[in-house]
């Protein structure tokens, strides 16, 4: 058996019926074509700190969601290619209260992360501003994108 | 060192609250909420968020915190990315009586403190009895 529908044929009692359920379907279909295009997917690790990396020319832009982080608890290092940072991110702590929530997290982490390109030692810059942590790794010149200019006669 | 691991919250998108103006994500910031004999503490987590952009609002009871994320995108190909800049928004309803007048909001290392000082007719009142 199947069910099919005859062109320009309604509900006798209902008018109006399928259009509604066409239309949450094309908003179904538009709700849905938000998660799969337009901005990228969010794939996450599941260890702390979530990050973005972001790749230029000239260098390598990691940024990390670090609330509640002091920066003398916060440790950054790079080895070779390989960017860790670790540290540990401590409860507040308060005498004599009732607590009715808590749902911030805390604890240690320590997140290993093998970096696309060389990077140059020196020339990095680490900030942390309103508990974003930024970083900025300069590639070295020898993988430097160069333009080469052709000379005429 | 503490025991326990970090691991990642995902951020918890807001269901259908009030649509916002800006093209951009809204979350749930997680939140501790404590109390003490004087006062509701609340610590909320907002990373990305600068004190100048954060509106807390306190309607008869209805707590309200806002915060506006600001940032730059990066022009760079993402190669990596686990989470996404968006804007908080979170709505309490408070049982006890609030001084306004006193209440303090702080933001360091982005978390939002708030202090909310409990009414003097809220406070807890020692009652003694007396022996005949």
């Amino acid at each position: 058996m199947a069910i099919f529908r005859y062109p320009g044929w309604r509900w006798p009692d209902m008018p109006g019926a399928l259009e509604d359920f066409e239309k949450a379907r094309r908003q179904m279909d538009r709700l849905l074509s938000a998660f799969t295009g337009g901005s990228e997917a969010v794939t996450s690790s599941g260890v702390f700190p979530p990050l973005i990396v972001t790749e230029e020319e000239d260098k390598i832009c990691v940024e990390a969601e670090i609330s509640g982080i002091k920066a003398e608890d916060l440790d950054i290092s790079i080895v070779g290619r390989t960017l860790t940072i670790s540290g540990e991110r401590k409860p507040e702590e308060a005498q004599d209260v009732n607590y009715h929530r808590r749902e911030r997290k805390w604890g240690s982490f320590r997140k290993a992360l093998t970096l696309p390109e060389d990077v140059s030692g020196d020339g990095v810059r680490a900030e942390c501003r309103d508990g974003l942590l930024r970083l900025v790794l300069p590639k070295p010149e020898h993988v430097k994108p160069r333009k080469i200019t052709i000379q005429g006669q | 060192m503490a025991e326990t691991d970090l691991q990642i919250e995902e951020k918890k998108a807001v269901q259908a609250a009030g649509e916002s103006t800006r093209d951009v994500p809204v979350f749930v910031p997680p939140v501790d909420i404590y109390e003490s004999e004087n006062a509701l503490t609340l610590l909320a987590d907002m990373p990305g968020v600068p004190i100048d952009k954060i509106d807390i609002d306190l309607d008869s009871d209805q707590l309200t915190i806002r915060g506006m994320v600001d940032h730059e995108e990066s022009k760079g190909k993402v190669i990596f990315k686990e989470f996404t800049y968006g804007d908080y928004y979170r709505q309490f309803t408070l049982s006890s009586d609030i001084d306004r007048s006193r209440i303090q909001a702080s933001m360091k290392d982005g978390v939002l403190k708030l202090v909310l000082p409990k009414a003097e007719a809220a406070k807890p009142r020692k009652i003694t009895v007396q022996s005949m």
